[in-house]
């Protein structure tokens, strides 16, 4: 009976030197305060976002409602695109091996390869071995990248929306360039449309990591709140 | 007409009144007040280019619109004195007589005349769908449009396709500036355009020589460099929460916002607001209709449907909103995971079965050795 709590052990278990020891400190500081930071932006834009899209509420609830609510989702815009850039940049530097670019997979390897392909079985119930990777899963990775692409649209369709109260500004002149290719409608049309994408993406994400946290033992879940995962190499 | 002064003096306009409205277009080109005497002399002067005005795939209204400016009476003046040489609607002469005068004017004007545009060029079917005087469209607007000093598109068919543009656009219609990429096109879409818009236009080339400041669809910012939401009457409405819910409701008879009837003010640059029409009388949302978005590129179709927020999309039989496409979305997703989840557990179940078993035997091997 291996206790899972780092520092309690039990009698008839050999000691162990240092109780962390059978642990990896998987996710840093850094990249836990972005995952959350992103996640409440993501929740407070998707509902100011639908409340701007249909203003379900009226003033006899809240004097100048809309106003408000323009105004959050404008300044979570605003952290959000900052928490995005911030995952972008930590691809880069200040993160360890499992929060770089290292860990996206490599097409080229064969091992990646590999461990792809398993993870794929895994999925569609091909094989009944689960695979187990300590950081990304590498089928994740790829949702991922495809997320920060929708990520980035967002950010970029709504700076653009933004900036159409003010076309002879700096921000129009940066962003504008995007109804040279899609027109405002349908800009607006698809910026309302990546949420509900967005939404599709959570719920694959909180039932790929449940499933993972239960199937591979490996504190999935726990491991975005304390960054720890229990080392499960062997 | 011969003397510009005279004729004001004709129709009873004092100088004094003839200086305030330069001023006046003046500040709608948004332009310094020094320049009122050079406005006023550009108008004055006796050399003024002639305009030759075409029509293709149109309803007129842009005729109309320039027919009908009143406001104030000077502007009516200005059009009326602008040497009008070509105008299919409005011209005295006809057939072949009308055809030498465009020529005569096009040979003697070359590089200097203004072109205007109204309605849209049909490119389809090789250019058979609008010809005049055994001429295509395509023809007559490479050849009229490319020797002219400038091109003015009025109305939304000739800026960007309009009406005939929308799907599944029949004759393949665009506006000039798709013809003619390389030439200056002022594009003074709406539907109608605002006459006033037109004056200011054509004083600004008259007194500068060029094209006023455009945007990126090539619209004078004078005009078309504001949101109409931006600059609207209602928008404290917006602002504060107080929507139209339905037509004739209380909030439609106090005049509240028209977001939800699916006003495109939010997505359409114009000076409606502020300048109006019918001699500053009143505009659509003033009278209390949404906005449509008139005078955007891709008007009709991405403004469609005139009472809904978002355009809908064709396809599965029919077309289907926003929210319900995102519904699916989401929907669907759901359902993959909880149909994933679902058969994981039951793969499982032998193993849990098991599982559930040993913590049995655990918990009861516990209890016993407590006992």
């Amino acid at each position: 009976m291996a206790e899972i709590s780092g520092t309690t052990v039990e009698h008839h278990d050999p000691p162990i030197e240092c109780a962390v020891r059978r642990y990896l400190y998987v996710w840093e500081g850094q990249i836990r305060i972005i995952h959350w930071v992103n996640f409440f932006c993501i929740l407070i834009l998707s509902i100011t976002g639908y409340f701007i899209h249909n203003p379900f509420m009226s003033a006899d609830q809240h004097p100048y409602i809309m106003g408000h609510m323009r105004h959050i989702h404008y300044i979570t815009g605003v952290v959000f695109c900052g928490g995005v850039l911030a995952r972008i940049l930590a691809l880069f530097v200040m993160s360890n091996r499992f929060a770089s670019w290292r860990g996206i997979p490599n097409p080229f390897s064969k091992q990646d390869r590999e461990t792809f392909w398993a993870y794929i079985k895994f999925y569609t119930f091909l094989s009944k071995d689960t695979p187990h990777v300590i950081g990304h899963n590498p089928v994740a990775v790829v949702a991922y990248i495809f997320l920060f692409g929708l990520f980035l649209f967002q950010i970029l369709s709504g700076f653009a929306l933004w900036a159409q109260a003010d076309p002879n500004g700096t921000m129009y002149a940066l962003t504008g360039w995007i109804f040279g290719i899609l027109s405002n409608q349908w800009v607006r049309w698809w910026h309302f449309m990546i949420m509900f994408l967005i939404g599709g993406f959570v719920i694959n994400h909180i039932y790929s990591v449940i499933l993972f946290d239960f199937k591979t033992k490996s504190g999935e879940i726990s491991s975005i709140f304390s960054g720890w995962k229990p080392d499960r190499r062997d | 007409m011969s003397n510009f002064k005279e004729m004001l003096a004709a129709h009873n306009i004092s100088r004094r009144s003839f200086l305030k409205y330069c001023s006046a277009l003046g500040a709608m080109m948004a332009v310094p007040a020094a320049m009122t005497p050079r406005i006023a002399a550009a108008l004055e002067s006796d050399n003024r280019p002639p305009v030759i005005w075409l029509e293709f795939q149109s309803c007129t209204g842009d005729t109309m619109s320039m027919l009908l400016a009143n406001r104030p009476s000077v502007g009516e003046l200005i059009l009326d004195h602008i040497s009008l040489d070509y105008h299919e609607t409005v011209m005295a002469a006809a057939g072949d007589q009308a055809e030498a005068s465009k020529y005569a004017t096009m040979e003697k004007y070359k590089g200097q005349y203004i072109c205007i545009v109204e309605g849209s060029i049909p490119v389809g079917a090789d250019g058979a769908f609008c010809t005049t005087a055994g001429k295509s469209a395509i023809d007559i607007m490479k050849h009229v449009g490319g020797n002219a000093g400038v091109i003015i598109a009025v109305g939304s068919c000739s800026s960007y396709g309009g009406l005939p543009a929308a799907y599944p656009n029949p004759t393949g219609a665009v506006g000039v500036s798709d013809l003619l990429p390389g030439k200056t096109v002022i594009n003074l879409p709406g539907c109608p355009m605002n006459v006033d818009n037109l004056t200011g236009t054509i004083v600004h080339y008259l007194t500068f020589g060029s094209a006023p400041a455009m945007d990126r669809f090539g619209r004078p910012k004078f005009a078309y460099g504001k949101r109409i939401h931006d600059n609207c009457e209602r928008r404290g409405h917006f602002d504060a929460g107080q929507y139209v819910e339905n037509w004739g409701d209380s909030g439609h008879r106090e005049g509240w916002c028209l977001y939800k009837m699916g006003c495109k003010g939010p997505a359409s640059f114009h000076n409606c607001p502020t300048l109006r029409w019918n001699e500053g009388l009143s505009w659509p949302v003033m009278a209390g209709h949404g906005c449509v978005g008139c005078s955007e590129p891709g008007f009709f179709d991405t403004m469609m449907p005139m009472y809904g927020r978002l355009p809908n999309v064709p396809g599965f039989g029919v077309e289907s909103s926003a929210l319900r496409i995102g519904g699916t979305i989401v929907g669907a997703s759901a359902a993959v995971f909880a149909t994933h989840g679902a058969v994981t557990l039951a793969r499982n179940w032998k193993q849990v079965r098991e599982a559930k078993e040993e913590t049995r035997e655990i918990t009861k091997e516990t209890t016993d050795a407590e006992e």
